[in-house]
């Protein structure tokens, strides 16, 4: 009897690390948890690129909006650059972009800005608070915002195939 | 992960034309510029991963000191400033992991491991065979009375011939 009951706390045991390792080795062990999906967007003031200008979150209540978080020292930001364009044109009847500046600085950004151009509203996060508010962990990092204000999901990966992204707006034109 | 590894090495490198080093925000008097400080060391950096905020120099781990350095100014309490980071990025934003729910059993998993290797050991010492008995020296009282055995009766009994 006892040596049953050490042989199946043995088991017992080793069945414990295989599943805790099995979890370990299943998941990326440098991907960043992201808990802010079905949450409301948090709301932030800031001032446009363009203009004096500023913009709020609350601003498009009501609306779908896709907030590209991005810098122009990041190149899978420049690679994505055109599908964002592109989705921005196509969707500018349906949904609200924008585009957020962070870690970065305003001349570097009115410059690229200047030679690239671009579709959408960009602001500027001067010290990173709205990205932190956000739980951005890298660049780029677009989020998915539904009309009532709620963050459907994130993607934290550049946009190469416009077809990809299409499947992401879906999701918050429903 | 390169896009983190990116955002890291560009901001240590610093160099010029790409992202700036932001300047710390003020910081707060020294009671709880400590207390920044100590929440800090226990929040893990978004995008250097294995440093906490306080020890990393990433101008991103600096903008989230910043944020743990608003919300004290505010009044905040600890658990309301680690709350904020959970929110965020789950437990993983915690240096240490909580000693709550299924976090508990990492805790209590090597204090088990030690309590089933100590039972191991006192059940094996249980068990160990007793030490053996001094060989008995026949006595001459012994050596005189009839063996039990009839092999060893029958032996003597040559030996007497």
């Amino acid at each position: 009897m006892k040596k049953q009951l050490a042989v199946g706390s043995a088991l017992a045991v080793i069945a414990l690390v295989i599943y805790i390792m099995a979890k370990g080795f299943g998941n990326d062990p440098h991907a960043v948890p992201f808990l802010l999906s079905g949450k409301p967007a948090p709301n932030f003031t800031i001032k446009r690129l363009d203009n004096d200008a500023t913009v709020s979150l609350a601003d498009f209540k009501g609306k779908p909006i896709v907030i590209n978080f991005w810098a122009t020292w990041c190149g899978p930001c420049q690679t994505e650059h055109p599908v964002l364009d592109w989705a921005a044109k196509k969707y500018a009847n349906q949904a609200v972009f924008l585009g957020i500046v962070f870690e970065d600085n305003e001349q570097n950004t009115k410059r690229f800005l200047q030679q690239n151009g671009w579709s959408f509203v960009q602001l500027f996060d001067p010290k990173s608070t709205v990205a932190v508010d956000y739980g951005v962990s890298g660049v780029p990092e677009t989020y998915f915002i539904d009309r009532n204000g709620i963050i459907n999901h994130k993607v934290a990966a550049p946009f190469v195939d416009p077809r990809e992204f299409v499947a992401h707006m879906q999701t918050i034109l429903q | 992960m390169l896009l983190a590894l990116s955002l890291v090495a560009s901001l240590a490198l610093g160099q010029e034309g790409y992202t700036p080093q932001r300047p710390v925000a003020d910081p707060l008097d020294a009671a709880r510029e400590a207390r920044v400080q100590a929440l800090g060391k226990q929040l893990r950096c978004a995008v250097c991963q294995g440093v906490s905020i306080a020890d990393s120099p990433a101008s991103m781990a600096r903008a989230q000191l910043d944020k743990v350095r608003e919300l004290v100014a505010e009044g905040k309490s600890d658990q309301e400033i680690f709350d904020y980071f959970v929110e965020r990025y789950g437990e993983w934003a915690l240096m240490e992991p909580k000693k709550s729910g299924v976090t508990l059993g990492l805790w209590l998993f090597p204090v088990l491991l030690l309590a089933v290797g100590l039972w191991v050991i006192w059940n094996q010492s249980k068990k160990a065979p007793p030490a053996a008995a001094p060989a008995a020296t026949p006595g001459p009282a012994a050596s005189d009375a009839p063996p039990a055995d009839d092999y060893l009766a029958k032996v003597r009994a040559d030996l007497e011939k």
